[in-house]
């Protein structure tokens, strides 16, 4: 996903979930396919992915189409700024339902558009060889559909979901709160 | 791409339209512009009306310059990416009016709801604009087909 950075396997580690021992000896086994290449700063070893290596472009490709999905969609809406509050995937993409031609659904609070956020996601349908369908409620509707009982909005927030801007908290206090007109 | 393109391939048949042809067409462009702003009504609703009203407006247009779309599946598509050869509307609008389309036909057999108050109001501007745009060009493209005008 970012072939530009290097990262140190107590990093990878903490962000993969693996313990160290297995992904130690993992690593080596990459890194002796060349898939990815090792450097040494100080007495920390990094690992970084080899874009030199012939197999690179399809390794890159299955995993922005799988578990890479949350962190393309999320590298898209960030130019959006603070006109994002929350984001995220929810229905079969979220629940790991996935089949090969599932859409993503995506849901995104704030005060960007739906042409704002179709845009910035828009390209990615090609990349991700999926069809993305965004959703897009200004805080105030929210919260007042949310209030109502709106049975969309319902089932999507019992739902699972895979956050991309934001979180649980942040979506329970956009449910709760008033905004002045401006805020959001 | 060009309609006479399209022509060719078999997605669009020649139309040999009329001033009354269009007085219709616009008379629903109207109405649905009127209605998609009835309050009470889903938001759902109201993209679906607003919808209705700039497709109508496109295919006025399409009818116009003599082309009807052929039956089929893309007959939405087909008209909505017409509105860049008759009106020539930009890049931008019709890639916005296209992903309404997606909106419209998920809302209608998958995800009912999913359609929000503000990307209702979002479909009746893109509407408006559209509908005024092919009034313009029909002045100015068609003036023999034009509403108002008299007989050329």
């Amino acid at each position: 996903m970012h072939p530009d950075q290097r990262w140190y396997l107590r990093d990878i580690a903490r962000r993969t979930g693996c313990a160290l021992g297995n992904l130690r000896r993992e690593l080596s086994g990459l890194a002796e396919a060349e898939i990815v290449t090792t450097t040494r700063d100080g007495n920390r070893r990094y690992y970084q992915a080899n874009p030199a290596c012939p197999l690179f472009p399809e390794l890159a490709g299955l995993i922005r189409k799988t578990v890479g999905l949350a962190e393309v969609l999320r590298d898209a809406l960030v130019p959006l700024g603070d006109r994002v509050a929350a984001a995220f995937i929810y229905g079969s993409q979220a629940s790991q339902e996935t089949k090969a031609a599932s859409d993503v659904d995506l849901l995104v609070i704030g005060r960007a558009t739906f042409a704002d956020v179709a845009s910035a996601v828009g390209p990615l349908q090609e990349t991700l060889g999926r069809e993305i369908n965004p959703t897009v409620y200004p805080a105030d509707e929210f919260r007042r559909k949310v209030r109502a009982g709106h049975h969309f909005l319902k089932a999507v927030l019992c739902g699972e979901k895979m956050f991309l801007i934001g979180g649980e908290r942040d979506l329970k206090r956009l449910a709760e709160k008033r905004f002045p007109p401006d805020a959001l | 791409m060009t309609l006479k393109d399209w022509l060719r391939s078999g997605f669009l048949r020649t139309h040999c339209s009329s001033r009354q042809e269009i007085v219709e067409l616009f008379a629903i462009s109207d109405r649905d512009l009127a209605n998609c702003r009835t309050t009470g009504l889903d938001a759902e609703w109201r993209m679906a009306i607003a919808y209705n009203a700039a497709l109508q407006a496109a295919t006025a247009a399409l009818a116009a310059e003599g082309y009807r779309p052929a039956r089929g599946e893309s007959h939405h598509w087909r008209v909505i990416q017409s509105l860049a050869h008759t009106v020539g509307a930009d890049g931008d609008t019709v890639e916005q009016f296209d992903r309404f389309r997606k909106k419209r036909n998920l809302s209608a057999y998958e995800r009912s709801g999913a359609v929000s108050d503000q990307e209702a109001e979002e479909m009746r501007s893109l509407a408006e604009r559209l509908r005024e745009a092919v009034g313009q060009w029909i002045q100015t493209a068609h003036p023999e087909l034009a509403p108002g005008n008299a007989k050329a």
